[in-house]
């Protein structure tokens, strides 16, 4: 199966939830995807399109547009497709619901990106800090309007 | 004015009565005896042996860890100078900040410290330890380490070759030799 | 894991500082007398905010930061973020640099397997084996400072070539440290195939299957070791990898044993690698022709847009997602390391083994915390 008909089995699938879908090369594609069934969607891609392979899971903040995007990079064992998969979230309450039943290796990757940007996830098993110390929770340091970067505390700054 | 505190000392001292005020004995939880060698030429022979016998701890914290793994081992050799790597910091007499210290990894490191027994000494490895580096404006990264350990020997680079930790350790040696080493309440 | 502890259990902190691997984390294990009921990592004890840092320096300030997200792997790192500038802002990289990259990245690959092979060995109380490891590695290291000038953060790459072309003599000097090399190879495996008490700690021990390995995500000689043949090489090929001879390097048993095997394989088929591109790289330019690229590099403005490219590094898969809204930083950098979801295996991985094996099991992963935390 190649990356034109996967992306046209799941706009198919989920005409609603599914949109801006794009075929960037023969082994790059992008879909966005409505927050609210992202785990519907990310079953489908894994069950039926082997999408089993979760790249990454990350964040991107856009101060500007007042959102925050959830990008999630998912490969495949099988075939070299990658499809980039975007969910829009409002910056102000960022909330999402965890794939973790699907695909178990977002575990980490939702703490990290709960305590970098704040995205709350919904459902997740164990939502708490992984990198930072329990202190620096609630200061989304990722984000571009975070006060504590660059640390000015070192004395032989030039 | 001076004679009432004098005195009030001293009957604060007779209530305290305990084996620190017989004659001719030393505890070993006061510095009697350590400054009392500090006096004589025993404390040379001391030295002697202690400049020669620097076991580090091994904790690769960053590029430099990989660098200190190096040194430890065959090619380096850094056992023909009697330093020799140790996991446990028990073991160890020197700590070699090998990297940048993380406000998640200030507390331990301050407790390993602790757990080092004396006499002891810090040496600051590589651009990260001594001024933050390239990470020296991150947000999660403690810059300043001198202000918080008595750091004795900076061995700049980034990461620095196995031959500048081996020179560090020789400037580590001349200072004990000369007595002018800091943080060692030995 | 939860903190409450049942009648005859206790949890015992490995960590921070621990000679399990280099660079410091935590493995909470509850214990049941001898036995592993149930543990948790904890990461971040040298957390950077390398993400961050990248978004405030321009393009080429991030090759030094790069470099440092691990130390073992600093190459492949920069090939994933040369690549995604590359292919941003269009560029060809003329073949002869290509090769140069090759032969440097897998350089890396075997310093990196030495290294993460010696360590384990010693971490299961052979530490002879670590001894004879890091002196090759001193040979392959000499190799790769002669032709970037670093032993372990290199900064070598640049967009559209290389900082330096290969030294004189150096053909020579591979094929001299390569002989050595070859039978040190050989002999490390003779040991490890001949020693009762090195297989006794390592076969049948903490074994990955394949369905597992795949559902956590899991690349690189942990997931070969399972059976699987994902290699990005192989799969999404970048470079010259299409046009040079070599094998994946799997092993069906999935335990720490074959983790160590395929590594010995893998640091074989890498030598195979250098020694096709020292015998077909061409001559030519080091960097595209009539472009500034390779001179004194002004600030480079990169067109907006959004990619992801992946190498495969010494310990599976690395990817870079880079967004660029066409200033001369880049909006948001994502590191994807293969130690992260490696990690991840550790806790069901744990579960029901001896507290010796822990040591064996995390050691085997060839992980680099410092990757992890970023």
């Amino acid at each position: 199966m190649d990356a034109e008909s996967m992306i046209a089995s799941l706009t198919d699938r989920f005409p609603d939830d599914v949109y801006d879908a794009d075929i960037e090369s023969a082994i790059r594609t992008a879909a966005k995807v409505k927050p609210e069934n992202v785990v519907d969607v990310c079953r489908y891609l894994k069950e039926e399109l082997s999408f089993g392979h979760l790249c990454c899971e990350f964040g991107v903040d856009y101060p500007d547009r007042n959102e925050i995007e959830v990008i999630y990079m998912l490969g495949s064992y099988e075939h070299p497709v990658i499809l980039t998969m975007k969910a829009l979230l409002s910056r102000d309450e960022p909330e999402i619901e965890s794939v973790v039943p699907v695909y178990w290796n977002a575990n980490w990757y939702e703490r990290e990106t709960y305590e970098l940007y704040g995205v709350k996830y919904l459902n997740h098993p164990d939502l708490k800090p992984l990198v930072l110390p329990i202190e620096m929770l609630g200061e989304w340091p990722l984000r571009k309007d975070y006060k504590g970067f660059p640390n000015k505390t070192a004395k032989n700054l030039v | 004015m001076d004679e009432v505190e004098q005195t009030q000392v001293e009957q604060s001292e007779v209530q305290n009565v305990g084996y620190a005020d017989i004659p001719g004995v030393a505890l070993t939880d006061s510095n009697v005896i350590s400054d009392f060698i500090k006096k004589t030429k025993v404390q040379d022979v001391l030295n002697w042996g202690r400049k020669n016998s620097l076991w580090f701890m091994v904790n690769a914290m960053g590029c430099c860890g990989v660098e200190l793994l190096s040194t430890g081992m065959a090619h380096y050799d850094t056992d023909r100078f009697g330093i020799i790597p140790r996991n446990s910091p028990r073991h160890a007499d020197v700590m070699i900040i090998s990297g940048y210290v993380t406000k998640k990894y200030l507390p331990a490191l301050k407790r390993i410290w602790d757990q080092m027994p004396a006499p002891k000494w810090i040496i600051c490895f590589g651009d990260c330890a001594i001024s933050g580096g390239p990470f020296y404006e991150s947000y999660s990264t403690h810059q300043n380490i001198d202000e918080i350990f008595p750091v004795d020997v900076f061995v700049p680079g980034c990461p620095p070759r196995c031959e500048a930790l081996i020179q560090g350790f020789v400037e580590l040696q001349k200072k004990i030799e000369t007595k002018k080493d800091k943080g060692t309440d030995y | 894991m939860e903190e409450t502890v049942g009648p005859s259990e206790m949890i015992v902190h490995l960590g921070p500082q621990h000679p399990m691997m280099p660079g410091p984390f935590r493995l909470n294990a509850k214990l049941r007398g001898e036995t592993v009921v149930d543990s948790e990592v904890d990461l971040g004890w040298i957390h950077k905010g390398i993400e961050k840092i990248l978004e405030n320096k321009t393009y080429l300030q991030g090759i030094t930061i790069v470099d440092r997200i691990c130390y073992l792997e600093a190459l492949t790192n920069e090939e994933a973020y040369v690549g995604c500038v590359e292919k941003l802002a269009g560029i060809e990289v003329p073949e002869r640099a290509q090769y140069i990259r090759v032969i440097v990245e897998e350089l890396s690959r075997i310093q990196s397997h030495l290294l993460g092979m010696g360590e384990y060995a010693s971490f299961v109380g052979f530490v002879s084996m670590f001894m004879y490891t890091i002196r090759d590695r001193e040979d392959v290291l000499t190799l790769l400072d002669s032709v970037t000038g670093a032993r372990i953060t290199h900064s070598f790459l640049r967009f559209g070539g290389v900082k330096d072309d290969l030294p004189e003599g150096f053909k020579d000097d591979v094929k001299y440290v390569f002989g050595n090399l070859r039978k040190a190879i050989d002999s490390y495996e003779d040991q490890y195939s001949s020693d009762s008490i090195y297989k006794a700690r390592t076969v049948g021990i903490g074994v990955l299957t394949a369905d597992v390995a795949k559902d956590m995500g899991v690349s690189g000689p942990p997931l070969r070791a399972t059976g699987v043949d994902f290699d990005i090489r192989k799969d999404e090929p970048y470079l010259v990898y299409d046009d040079l001879d070599f094998k994946v390097c799997t092993h069906r048993d999935g335990d720490v044993y074959a983790r160590i095997q395929v590594r010995l394989d893998e640091m074989r088929e890498s030598m195979h690698i250098i020694e096709q591109c020292l015998d077909q790289i061409p001559s030519g330019p080091i960097f595209p022709e009539n472009t500034p690229y390779g001179k004194r590099s002004p600030v480079m403005r990169i067109p907006a847009g959004e990619v992801f490219h992946r190498v495969e590094s010494p310990r599976g898969e690395m990817g870079f997602y880079m967004v660029s809204d066409g200033s001369e930083k880049p909006h948001r950098v994502k590191i994807r390391g293969p130690v992260y979801p490696t990690l991840q295996t550790l806790p069901p991985l744990l579960k029901g083994v001896n507290v010796a094996d822990i040591v064996a099991i995390a050691g085997s992963m060839d992980t680099c915390t410092s990757e992890a935390d970023r």
